[in-house]
């Protein structure tokens, strides 16, 4: 079990800055992802952590101690990479056994490891094959498995899905879950996929332009975003600028739209009078007989839902409803907003 | 530029394969598949008329002219015989000298692989500046083949400048006679030879993901672990080619063998031209040249067939 701390973590690449200012933390046992674009930096962080890249400034610290001084094979850290890096001239076995017998490990501990780790990602009965002879899926799991047999101090995963098709993708996620919790091995998981970062990690780190937008468990990042930006990386969102005009409680307010107001949760401590934007999910507009005047710019049916646009107080506001309600284009609607699925993020508003 | 480019010239997306299953295109019709077969020989008509021209016909004409009768005032005699092939094979003079010019082969070969890979390594991973280590390592062959051995004639000799730096040193007494030995043979063929051994490990190291040696790395590896265990073997399609290219060069030899060997225990090359140019005898001279080609393709086919197992896995 190891316990993971990074700070003021900076890197550049011939004078671009690719990592800012990078803070982070990994409790023992826990999966962090690292989510963004390509470019935010979440790649260059994991290097970084691997040893395959030295960091500029900042501090890398496992189970309390800096790891930047360590060299990268005396790290003990398993690596799991985009392209899978298999040894294409060694079959399964041997590649798994690799990091064995590196280790000295006399061979008959090494037989028996590897099998239980090619057993552990189902591939058992494969070990004399060539990766080359093998899928994309099966190659990830000997990748996994190679990386898992020497008993990582830390697993860390470099978009390892992004090769395989959506179906594949589904089952080895949850083979990767799977074993990380059952071995208990602290994991950093980069990936570009919301959908993925959501449903496989304790806590996701969505990256921008080489510093850490927001640090939180899934729930919070989807739910309590802190601006626009991780709003929209995590799935489909609307924001729109408003006036705070009252706080009740450290984190309930009311904010006025237009003439309109209501009152909606949001990040605590913004105070009165100031404007920002309101992140509103497209669950929570409902359409009815009293609420906020708005014109429907556009509606487009989907099957079990009907998903659309409104323009809102002079805002662009998505929106999903039932396919059979009736919503025309060009129409005049009332909008409510459930605050449930609202927030008021931080980001100020100009 | 080489054959390891050649069997490597797939681009190196290890990630992305897929075991092939049946193919994507669908099956052509009738019509269509006889028009595609004609395109490609059509295109390679030029080639092989080339080739059968010559290099085909030449070699049926020299098998021909091995099996003629010895003539006299004329290159050969208008009857078949066998025993040149008996002369060659059983001639210990022909025998030792094929043995020399394939050890020669062996020594030339390992020098350029033990002086080839560091320089290939340099070069695989060399970034803006490779084109000018490219064109030192091929600079050997910009100098014409009589410059190149006059230059070694001169360093080599008793009051050459090596001799002169041996003994300033205090390392000799006598100036040593390197000239016209094999080793001054050999030397001057690694002297040659080195790039056509660079260029094909150099091609075969570039094309290594480089994140293998990022994963050899992480699992712990230190640098000659990784090196035998990964870099090594998959550079094997470079080392293959280069090996071959450069026995094969080296055991027909002519020029440098002439010039810096010695006159006694000769090479076969040089004996097959002294047949052929000195005393006239074709036929013999044609047995020799076939025994040469014969014995240097079993010791190519040995080689194959010894790596073929290290090859298949190493292809790309």
């Amino acid at each position: 079990m190891t316990e993971v701390r990074i700070a003021g973590l900076r890197k550049s690449f011939g004078g671009q800055p690719a990592l800012v200012d990078v803070a982070l933390e990994a409790a023992p046992g826990e999966m962090i992802t690292l989510l963004g674009p390509s470019g935010c930096g979440k790649t260059t962080t994991l290097r970084c952590v691997a040893g395959f890249l030295a960091p500029d400034g900042g501090d890398i610290l496992v189970d309390g101690r800096s790891i930047l001084d360590v060299p990268l094979r005396r790290r003990d850290f398993g690596v799991v990479f985009q392209n899978y890096a298999l040894f294409p001239h060694m079959t399964v076995t041997q590649n798994v056994a690799y990091g064995l017998r590196v280790r000295r490990i006399g061979a008959a501990e090494i037989a028996s490891r590897v099998a239980a780790s090619l057993a552990e990602v189902g591939l058992t009965g494969l070990g004399d094959r060539l990766p080359r002879t093998l899928s994309g899926g099966q190659q990830q799991r000997v990748a996994l498995a190679r990386a898992l047999v020497i008993h990582p101090r830390l697993l860390l995963l470099d978009e390892p899905l992004a090769n395989l098709d959506a179906q594949l993708r589904q089952e080895m996620r949850a083979l990767i879950r799977a074993v990380q919790r059952r071995q208990g091995i602290t994991a950093f998981y980069v990936t570009h996929d919301q959908a993925e970062a959501m449903a496989s990690s304790d806590r996701v780190a969505v990256m921008e332009r080489g510093r850490v937008a927001q640090f939180a468990t899934p729930r919070e990042i989807y739910q309590r975003p802190v601006s626009r930006y991780v709003a929209a990386f995590t799935g489909e969102a609307s924001a729109l600028a408003v006036t705070l005009r009252a706080a009740h409680a450290p984190d309930r307010y009311t904010v006025g739209l237009g003439d309109a107001q209501m009152e909606v949760p949001g990040a605590a401590g913004l105070s009165p009078g100031s404007r920002h934007f309101l992140m509103v999910r497209p669950q929570a507009v409902t359409f009815g007989p009293s609420g906020i005047p708005a014109t429907v710019r556009e509606v487009a049916f989907f099957g079990a839902t009907q998903q659309g646009e409104v323009e809102l107080a002079g805002q662009a506001l998505r929106f999903v409803t039932d396919p059979n309600e009736r919503v025309v284009a060009g129409e005049t609607v009332h909008v409510t907003l459930d605050p449930a699925h609202a927030w008021l993020m931080p980001e100020a508003a100009a | 530029m080489s054959a390891a480019d050649a069997s490597a010239a797939r681009p190196a997306q290890e990630g992305a394969r897929v075991p092939s299953g049946r193919p994507l295109t669908p099956s052509l019709s009738r019509k269509g598949r006889g028009r595609l077969r004609a395109g490609p020989w059509l295109l390679a008509t030029p080639a092989i008329v080339l080739l059968v021209l010559f290099l085909g016909a030449p070699y049926v004409d020299m098998v021909v002219m091995s099996l003629r009768t010895a003539g006299h005032g004329t290159p050969y005699g208008t009857g078949f015989t066998l025993h040149h092939y008996a002369e060659a094979l059983g001639n210990p003079v022909y025998l030792g000298a094929l043995g020399r010019s394939l050890m020669l082969g062996a020594i030339v070969t390992a020098g350029c692989l033990l002086l080839s890979y560091p320089i290939a390594l340099h070069l695989a991973k060399a970034g803006r500046s490779h084109l000018f280590f490219y064109a030192i390592v091929i600079s050997p062959l910009l100098v014409g083949v009589l410059v190149r051995n006059f230059g070694w004639l001169i360093i080599l000799s008793v009051s050459g400048p090596l001799n002169q730096v041996l003994r300033g040193l205090g390392l000799i007494d006598m100036p040593l006679r390197l000239l016209f030995t094999q080793g001054a043979v050999a030397l001057g063929l690694i002297h040659v030879f080195v790039p056509f051994m660079v260029l094909p490990i150099a091609g075969a190291l570039r094309k290594i993901p480089p994140d293998l040696a990022e994963a050899s790395d992480a699992l712990g590896a230190g640098r000659w672990f990784g090196f035998w265990h990964v870099t090594l073997p998959l550079s094997f399609p470079g080392i293959q080619a280069g090996t071959i290219l450069v026995f094969v060069l080296s055991v027909s030899a002519y020029v440098t063998p002439a010039l810096l060997g010695g006159q006694g225990r000769t090479f076969l090359s040089i004996l097959t031209v002294q047949e052929l140019l000195g005393s006239f005898a074709w036929p013999l001279g044609a047995t020799l040249a076939l025994v040469m080609a014969a014995a240097m393709g079993l010791v190519v086919l040995g080689f194959l067939a010894a790596t073929r197992r290290l090859a298949e896995r190493t292809a790309r």
